[in-house]
């Protein structure tokens, strides 16, 4: 019986965590290219939301359908996002950085408010195949699996890509040296774009896999919390994203899963460990912030670039 | 005059500030500007005696978080370090003063001083963290505290108060009573033009510097023999005791507050709304921290009514902030003081093109006043 319960409580963590990977993905695709600390990542991923329940609910689109058109949309969202407001702060100055993305986040939550209707709960339909999977004797749903398998599948394609690509070696010439990149041909605005993009594409689809299936086979609900500017999944992102020192792609995906898993898993610890959750996961971040944990993945050079 | 947050502010602000200085007769001139400024300042401060109790309600409120502000800027606006739990140390003020008061029975001047000790603790641990975090990761590490605190110090009954919250009475000092609408009134805005009076002050005083010089280049200020830790930990200290008194007056204005407030994610977006309006108001600056309580509580009131219209208020404060951050990042107060210069330098062109920019606010907020009601 206690094994049965491990693998639901697992299967929840896998779930979460891959919601987490794919934000932190994002965010340090986001960070090491452009500088920016995106607070508005979660915003930015609410916008797919929004154009993902407008689409199913008032165009009566086929939901796996506006799923797709919905991650577009988040992915155009953030590359205007870059071209309108980011573009125009020098990365030296992180204050305003900071500050912008803060304004930025505040701005997205307030316009998903609006886009929902100003309503504080919203059903919105699954678009993933919903069904039971019994594994011995307890049942994981299969979107669970689906949104695990698709965050590993897409960190698997992602890093060859990022590595081997001609577009992924340009964002990366891009993150360690803009200079010698612009004198190499490349337009540093239009990879930072790109970035902002692929980003953004990700934050959508980590929420379209999670909220849209949150209320099991009857479809999800965006909840109150969903619309506020960092939602519940931000802050463990950041924790994620820290674990590869916002700039590791492979273990900021590890470290999504890591919290994903350790987030759940401790709904089973004896009662101390199982309120003290939430210290645990600020003592683990701040512990990954203390390490300076940047130190050990990039180039000297790249690391004073980011830290200007 | 050196601006926080970009050169092209700073080399406004310096053209500002050019002419005054110039003139060797400084120190009576600037008495003179503190006299007019205390007696408009005093004019606008009987405004809310004409709107009767709501009116003082929302004088007081103006003051309340006008304190809350002014924490923000000690510790962002002069010190440099942003940090996203300014709504956690207003908790804690908040519930040292019930504490105190309703459990402790302590009359609220000394729950005063105990709610603004009371956020000591939490300073030095986060000056801590400063010392080895700087920008986007103290941000970061400070947004998780909020969140382990919400968890945690915010859900322990015995300092909340349960979901009730403790009820908290309003000081009386003496023979004199501040308890009623009118007094309560009084006495926080008293409260925060002294907090502003000594705000602006530290600005000038030798701590203040080092906190601007630290903030301006940590490395620079170093050599220059301050000592970095100490001035960022001053600035913790202050701005959280002053986020701490504030508490005790927003605990005094309402009464009775939950401690949902104080949780995530009611507590980020309550932070959010004190860093965006901080800047908005001009962070480096403790008139500013007043001009973005006024403007935020006055918008408040414009959008009152319904939950729908703070949604657009959000947006509106969005783009307000990001324009200000990219094309005045000194906030109102820059912009009033580049204004008023540019009108002295050439007033036919420049008092219509200052009245276009304030019309066109109102006009926005009208618009949005009316298009939010009409659907």
């Amino acid at each position: 019986v206690f094994l049965g319960a491990v693998i639901e409580v697992a299967s929840f963590g896998l779930a979460r965590g891959a919601v987490f990977a794919l934000l932190a993905l994002g965010l340090v695709l986001i960070y090491r290219t452009t500088g920016v600390t995106n607070f508005a990542h979660w915003g930015v991923g609410l916008m797919g939301l929004v154009a993902y329940f407008l689409l199913t609910e008032k165009a009566s689109m086929a939901s796996p359908l506006a799923a797709a058109f919905a991650v577009a949309a988040c992915a155009a969202v953030g590359a205007l996002a870059y071209r309108v407001v980011f573009r125009h702060v020098k990365r030296t100055n992180q204050i305003v950085l900071i500050l912008i993305a803060l304004g930025v986040a505040q701005f997205f939550a307030a316009v998903a408010a609006m886009g929902l209707g100003f309503e504080s709960t919203t059903v919105v339909q699954a678009w993933l195949p919903v069904s039971q999977v019994n594994i011995g004797d307890s049942a994981v749903f299969s979107t669970q699996i689906i949104a695990a398998a698709a965050a590993i599948g897409i960190g698997l394609a992602f890093l060859p890509w990022f590595r081997y690509s001609r577009t992924g070696r340009a964002l990366r010439a891009v993150a360690q040296n803009r200079e010698a990149a612009s004198l190499a041909g490349i337009d540093e605005h239009r990879y930072s774009m790109i970035a902002w993009a692929i980003g953004s594409a990700l934050a959508g689809l980590a929420l379209l896999l999670v909220v849209p299936h949150s209320a099991g086979g009857s479809g999800g609900v965006i909840t109150s919390v969903d619309t506020t500017p960092f939602g519940n999944f931000l802050i463990p992102a950041f924790g994620a994203a820290l674990v590869g020192g916002l700039v590791n792609l492979p273990l900021a995906i590890v470290g999504g899963f890591v919290f994903g898993l350790a987030q759940e898993m401790l709904i089973l610890a004896p009662t101390p460990w199982r309120t003290l959750r939430s210290i645990i996961a600020a003592i683990m971040i701040v512990a990954l912030l203390l390490l300076h944990t940047e130190r050990f993945f990039v180039a000297k050079a790249e690391q004073e670039a980011l830290e200007a | 005059v050196r601006s926080i947050l970009a050169p092209p502010a700073e080399a406004a602000l310096a053209e500002a500030a050019a002419p005054s200085a110039r003139l060797s007769l400084v120190m009576p001139r600037l008495e003179r500007r503190q006299i007019a400024l205390g007696s408009i300042m005093l004019g606008l401060g009987c405004i809310p005696f004409g709107f009767g109790r709501q009116g003082v309600f929302l004088g007081a409120y103006i003051a309340v978080w006008a304190m809350l502000e002014l924490s923000i800027v000690v510790v962002s606006g002069y010190a440099g370090l942003i940090s996203l739990m300014p709504f956690s140390y207003v908790g804690i003020g908040v519930f040292a003063t019930g504490v105190a008061t309703s459990l402790w029975g302590w009359p609220f001047w000394l729950a005063l001083p105990f709610a603004a000790l009371a956020t000591v603790p939490v300073s030095i641990a986060v000056g801590a963290a400063s010392i080895r975090l700087k920008g986007l990761y103290l941000a970061i590490a400070t947004l998780t505290f909020s969140n382990a605190m919400g968890e945690t110090l915010f859900k322990w009954d015995a300092f909340t108060g349960g979901q009730a919250g403790h009820t908290i009475e309003r000081p009386a000092f003496g023979p004199i009573d501040f308890s009623g609408g009118k007094g309560f009134y009084v006495i926080s805005m008293l409260t925060a033009l002294a907090l502003v009076w000594m705000v602006h002050g530290l600005k000038r005083s030798k701590a203040g510097r080092a906190m601007l010089a630290v903030r301006d280049n940590e490395r620079e200020a170093q050599a220059l023999g301050i000592n970095a830790t100490k001035a960022k930990l001053t600035a913790l200290v202050v701005g959280g005791a002053i986020a701490g008194v504030g508490g005790a007056f927003y605990a005094g204005l309402l009464f009775n507050v939950a401690p949902s407030g104080f949780q995530s994610p009611l507590v980020e977006i309550a932070s959010l709304l004190l860093v965006v309006w901080a800047v908005i108001g001009g962070i480096d600056s403790a008139f500013g921290a007043f001009l973005g309580a006024t403007a935020l509580i006055v918008q408040q009131q414009v959008f009152a009514g319904a939950e729908k219209l703070f949604a657009y208020i959000g947006v509106y404060a969005a783009v307000v902030l990001v324009s200000f951050l990219l094309l005045r990042p000194g906030g109102i107060v820059q912009v009033v003081k580049i204004q008023s210069e540019r009108i002295r330098e050439n007033p036919v062109r420049n008092v219509p093109i200052t009245a276009a920019l304030f019309g066109s606010q109102i006009f926005f907020i009208w618009i949005i006043v009316k298009f939010a009601s009409g659907d």
